[in-house]
């Protein structure tokens, strides 16, 4: 079937089976960005934002996105680069599978929570698994870019 | 030669990530971003019985169906043995796996493959497989797999490379025995002796990019396999002498890994991508689910360690007695090798005894296979050991910091199990040049205020604070063993390739190589380009495992940065028509008191003008010693008495791991770890049913630790500086990741007088601890 | 999970007559649980533009549409000023925000699911949920009847009152299902109590609520009475989270816990 949505503004019309979930629908359409850590709505790897709010893609059913907008890291890459120089402060990059998925949560977060504590950071945040950094760097990291104006 | 740390200007010094910035905004260069866009999806049937003979195997109704290219059984496949484990050659593992054969030795275990023309046709072929299987009795009870009358590899045609202890009849894997002076004996003189067991489960790497590879002809029909892997050329030899092909024929290339954690020093896959390829002529992948990394990969190998330790009552400790048991699952992958580190990385932090023994057996059991995993037998000893001391110290009456400072290696020293004991083989004899163990003790103990807390600290109706401590040491690099090499190419413009074979895994191992090249050639570190893992384009590296990655590949880095400065000194002076020992470069310019020319217009000058020519060098290194780092470790628990319920408040380590080449990745190395290590000590448990199915197979039932549950990490490095290493720089890959298991006890201990000897320590075994306590 | 077509419904009626048309059809609500149980099937009915996803507040109760996503529900201030933020409160305690941002109300409740927080959440309160065709159910009812209702989730009615609650989801890590979770209401002077992921499905603890209610100034012995009444006349099991002894220890300390919270 025919599924008709936005994919980081530019309008996109894909064949996607009944059952097909988005993550699939974008890697196979070459969004390669989106990684599939666990596919199963588990480990936040292949987290988009769905009308500018963070969803893992693998819980989302292709065919349920009608008219909607997805955002993924190419769409957000100036402010990614940004999240980046703060991780890179911190030194909490390492293996990166995680990292775009991160990117996209930690950019909704910045513009939903205003002065957030951190408490309602590692909230937002405790839905993308990551397994090579200590949680703490990461933390810093996020809290330095959300001060950031 | 020791360096002036103050002098340098990258090395030591904040730097990010040379590819954080692109790895953020999701550039694709993982296995399967890599993947040819028509391949072939591989997809495995898997065993549903933990132990069972195929007695008869229909693939007709599979071969039919639209869209299967092709289905493989045993029959299909050579019948090579071979081990799964990426190491040096020959392989301390024993060889005891076919590409499929006709026993299946797990749930899980591989029965047979299609590879179709995508996901769900592949899958639809499975289901039409007809196996007809005779279930074979399983061990399930690592205790019980010595000489049991179920033998899981009856077959014929394995075997062991040189004698590793292998007796497969009587379930043995591998086994092992050492023993310095008279243990009994010197026991008999001890004021105090202690016996206790501790068992650890079967830790999961959990690494978040799943097992991937995929394969491809090309134009020469070479076999060219994408492969997130830890270990390339290791991968390269041992599917060439599996498949009977030259090792020409064959080129990995590993592309960016989602992490490895030890998970991918071994093969997962990438056989089937390449039989499926040869035979068909088109690519192939194949995507590990997140179920089949839990459950058809491999494991930590879960071990039942005893130790005896006897001491005098002044504290001295005169005997230490492990005797361990190590559960290798299926398959013997690192079988030997993690056994020994139990004692070679783990008893020499006590090496003032008089009397040290280690031995024991690696059996089969009919579970998940285990395998190399971070801090491998390190982290497993040092929860036995580091557990015990403290019970040692409590009945000696001793503060359990002064006992570890009493007894623990200092600089200068060494230990007789570094000569005996080496990964597989005989060991090395080593003085601990650098050991700033006593200075990680007390540096952590102010940083938890030891003195005022410990052992614990009422704060509430139902709640206490306890407080633990451990040391660790590790190695760097297996001497004599490993080897990375480095060449470096100068481009126009002044700007190098830096091509290794070092294996990025996402340790950051690319920008520490980067550095090392930096700070020797004094250029910018934007002008130093990393290109690793290649075995077609890179030299040789054994690959990333036993925190080898900084010591040896950043060793090679720096012989071949070294050459490369005298390289192009040397041409420099030619050009310049002066003497070599007057030329000074700084990165830009060759200056010879009032002569000078730029390394820019040099480099462009010898490619399209003057004296053409490629400036390039390459070396290699490999270790004589493997400078342990060290480690002192420390953390604070809250209790709640009523519940068994306890938070991690804060987790201090101090470690001396020499010169950190880059210091926010060094802590990133050491605090990751110990992230992974409470994983293991807390929270992270596996659950079989009475049948060998593995229950804890996702992430919903197997619970890596998140942000929610880590609330204060601190870490300090000592300052230290190792002369063999580069810059003074020794390992921190691992070293993070022993410590909490023996912390978490010591403090739970602390807090609740409630000794735990099973991990992960649960807040169940807390409350039932704590109900026996009050009978 | 194989399925065949996908339905986008115009109207109720129209959701209605399509679930009629297949047993093997049925109606889509977050769509996350649906994979991870992996049942085939034949048409899923997307009732999502059907302005099911709103709150409405009244003078005496908050109504909630079945689509409602969990995390709008959890940030909803009408939500939040119910009992003290308790109810919002349990919602939070569901794996991440890119998980809550698919997961709705709706879907959580009609799957019964044994580890669910929501439901258990929302039990020890004035819970009915509204169905298409028109019928109303209190939610400890919906629980407890037997086979698959044949009706579409519309709405859920809480009803307001002036009092607290109390939530604790016992666990091994932030992503975890519980291994055992309490809610402890005092509502207009009443006490419930519920205790779900036992690891059977949220369940009132009715003679445990009778007897602190009977009591007028019940005190730090009667809540440890009635904890242990509660843990008495529910039923727990081992599972591969936790013995059953051991979810019968959390349970009785939580439950006199929340007693004792919801009564300052």
């Amino acid at each position: 079937m025919l599924v008709t949505f936005y994919l980081n503004n530019v309008r996109v019309s894909y064949d996607v089976r009944p059952d097909e979930y988005l993550a699939e629908t974008l890697r196979s359409h070459g969004v390669k960005s989106v990684k599939v850590g666990c596919n199963e709505t588990s480990c936040g790897s292949c987290t988009v934002l769905l009308e500018n709010r963070p969803a893992m893609s693998c819980g989302i059913l292709s065919a349920s996105i009608e008219g909607k907008h997805i955002t993924t890291v190419e769409g957000i890459q100036e402010e990614a680069a940004r999240i980046a120089y703060f991780f890179g402060e911190e030194g909490a990059d390492q293996c990166g599978f995680c990292n775009a998925g991160y990117a996209l949560t930690i950019y909704a977060l910045k513009r939903e929570l205003k002065n957030p504590t951190d408490d309602e950071i590692k909230d937002y945040i405790v839905g993308n698994l990551c397994r090579c950094s200590g949680m703490q760097s990461q933390l810093n990291a996020i809290k330095a870019y959300l001060k950031e104006e | 030669m020791t360096y002036d740390k103050k002098k340098f200007r990258v090395v030591n010094h904040k730097t990010h990530s040379i590819d954080g910035v692109g790895l953020m905004q999701g550039r694709s260069f993982y296995t399967d971003d890599l993947a040819e866009q028509n391949s072939l999806v591989i997809k495995i049937l898997r065993s549903p019985h933990a132990f069972a003979h195929i007695k008869s195997i229909d693939v007709s109704e599979a071969q039919k169906l639209n869209g299967v290219a092709l289905v493989l059984t045993y029959k299909d496949v050579p019948h090579v043995s071979f081990s799964r484990a990426g190491q040096g050659y020959p392989e301390p593992s024993p060889h005891d796996k076919f590409i499929l054969d006709e026993y299946v030795r797990y749930v899980g275990d591989e029965v047979a493959m299609v590879a179709a023309i995508d996901e769900r046709t592949a899958e639809e072929a499975l289901k039409l497989i007809k196996v007809e299987y005779e279930v074979l009795e399983p061990v399930l009870d690592f205790e019980t797999a010595f000489e049991n009358k179920s033998v899981i590899h009856p077959e014929d045609g394995i075997c062991e490379m040189f004698p590793i202890g292998f007796d497969p009849k009587k379930n043995v894997a591998a086994s092992y025995e050492m023993e310095v002076g008279n243990v009994e004996e010197e026991l008999k003189k001890s004021d105090v002796i202690v016996d206790e067991t501790f068992y650890s489960q079967a830790q999961a790497h959990a690494m978040l990019e799943t097992h991937s590879s995929n394969a491809r002809l090309d134009e020469h029909n070479r076999l060219v396999i994408y492969s997130s892997t830890q270990t390339p050329f290791h991968m390269r030899r041992i599917m060439a002498t599996t498949l009977g092909l030259p090792v020409s024929k064959i080129r990995f290339i590993k592309p960016r890994v989602g992490g490895g954690f030890g998970g991918k020093q071994a093969f997962h896959g990438e056989f089937f991508c390449a039989l499926t390829t040869l035979r068909t002529g088109k690519p192939s992948k194949m995507v590990y689910t997140r179920e089949e990394v839990f459950g058809a990969s491999y494991t930590r190998h879960p071990m039942r360690i005893r130790m005896r330790i006897g001491a005098m009552k002044d504290g001295r400790i005169n005997a230490i007695d492990c005797r361990s048991l190590s559960d290798t699952g299926a398959y013997g992958e690192h079988s030997l090798t993690v056994f020994m580190i139990v004692g070679s990385k783990v008893l020499p932090l006590y090496n003032k005894v008089d009397a040290v023994k280690f031995g024991g057996q690696v059996v089969y059991t009919n579970h998940v296979p285990a395998g190399a995993y971070r801090g491998y037998g390190a982290i497993q000893g040092n929860y036995a050991l580091e557990a015990t001391i403290d019970i040692l110290a409590e009945k000696l009456g001793m503060n359990p910091k002064e006992i570890r400072e009493k007894n623990s290696m200092r600089e200068k020293e060494t230990s007789p199990i570094f000569e005996i004991m080496g990964e597989g083989t005989k060991g090395t004899a080593m003085i601990m040049e650098s050991c700033k163990l006593p200075y990680c003790i007390k540096r952590g103990a102010e940083l938890i205020n030891w003195k005022e807390n410990w052992p614990r600290k009422v704060v509430g109706e139902n709640k206490v604070r306890g407080y633990g401590m451990a040391i660790a040491m590790q190695g760097s690099g297996i001497p004599f063993m490993d080897m990375g090499s480095c060449t470096i190419k100068l481009n126009d413009g002044g700007s190098f390739n830096v091509l290794v074979g070092a294996t990025d895994i996402g340790q950051g191992s690319d920008t520490l190589i980067a550095k090392i090249v930096a700070e020797e050639l004094e250029v910018p570190l934007e002008d130093i380009l990393v290109y690793s893992s290649d075995t077609d384009l890179t030299p040789f590296d054994c690959g990333a495992y036993a925190s080898s990655t900084t010591y040896i590949s950043g060793n090679a880095a720096w012989k071949a940065a070294q050459k490369m400065r005298a390289r192009l000194i040397k041409e420099a002076a030619a050009f310049l028509g002066v003497k070599e020992d007057d030329v000074e470069f700084d990165g830009k310019l060759f200056t010879a008191k009032d002569k000078h020319v730029s390394l820019y217009d040099l480099s462009v000058q010898w490619l399209y003008n003057k004296d053409l020519h490629q400036v390039s060098v390459t070396e290699s290194y490999f270790g004589h010693v493997s400078p342990p780092p060290f480690m002192a470790a420390y953390a604070e628990v809250e209790v709640d008495l009523e519940t068994g319920e306890y938070e991690i408040l804060n987790y201090v380590t101090v470690t001396d791991s020499g010169t950190t080449i880059n210091p926010m990745l060094a802590r990133g190395q050491v605090e990751g770890g110990v992230v992974q290590g409470l994983g293991m000590a807390c929270f992270e448990d596996v659950k079989y049913d009475k049948k060998g199915n593995l229950l804890s197979n996702n992430f919903l039932s197997y619970h890596i630790p998140t942000h929610k549950e880590i609330h204060k990490l601190t870490s300090e490095f000592a300052d230290s500086y190792e002369p063999t290493g580069p810059f003074g720089a020794k390992s921190v890959g691992e070293i993070g990741i022993d410590t909490p298991p023996a912390v978490i006890c010591n403090a739970i201990y602390n807090a609740t007088g409630v000794r735990v000897h099973t991990l992960p320590i649960t807040p169940e075994k807390i409350l039932k601890g704590l109900k026996e306590l009050k009978k | 999970m194989i399925v065949n077509k996908y339905y986008r419904a115009s109207s109720l009626e129209d959701a209605y007559s399509k679930l009629q048309e297949n047993p093997r059809n049925t109606i889509l609500g977050g769509g996350l649980w649906l994979k991870k149980i992996g049942q085939s099937h034949e048409t899923l009915i997307d009732i999502s533009s059907l302005g099911l996803n709103e709150i409405k507040d009244s003078k005496n109760e908050v109504v909630v549409g079945s689509m409602v996503s969990q995390r709008d529900f959890e940030n909803s201030p009408v939500v939040k000023a119910l009992f003290n933020d308790a109810i919002a409160f349990s919602t939070r305690e569901v794996m991440g925000v890119n998980f809550r941002n698919l997961a709705t109300i709706g879907g959580s409740i009609m799957g019964r699911y044994p580890f669910s927080d929501v439901i258990t959440g929302l039990l020890p309160y004035d819970v009915e949920l509204e169905f298409y065709p028109k019928q109303t159910m209190f939610l400890e009812d919906y629980l407890s009847y037997k086979g698959k209702l044949n009706a579409i989730l519309v709405a859920i009615h809480i009803k307001k009152g002036q009092g607290k609650g109390f939530y604790k989801k016992v666990k091994t890590t932030a992503l975890d299902f519980p291994i055992v979770n309490i809610a402890v209401s005092r509502v207009n002077g009443q006490y419930r109590i519920a205790v779900g992921a036992r690891p059977a499905v949220a369940s009132l603890a009715l003679k445990a609520m009778e007897y602190i209610n009977s009591l007028k100034n019940p005190s730090k012995e009667d809540f440890a009475k009635a904890a242990e009444m509660a843990v008495e006349e529910l039923s727990f099991l081992d599972n591969k989270d936790a013995s059953k002894e051991y979810r019968i220890d959390l349970a009785k300390v939580y439950v006199r816990r929340g007693l004792e919270e919801v009564n300052k």
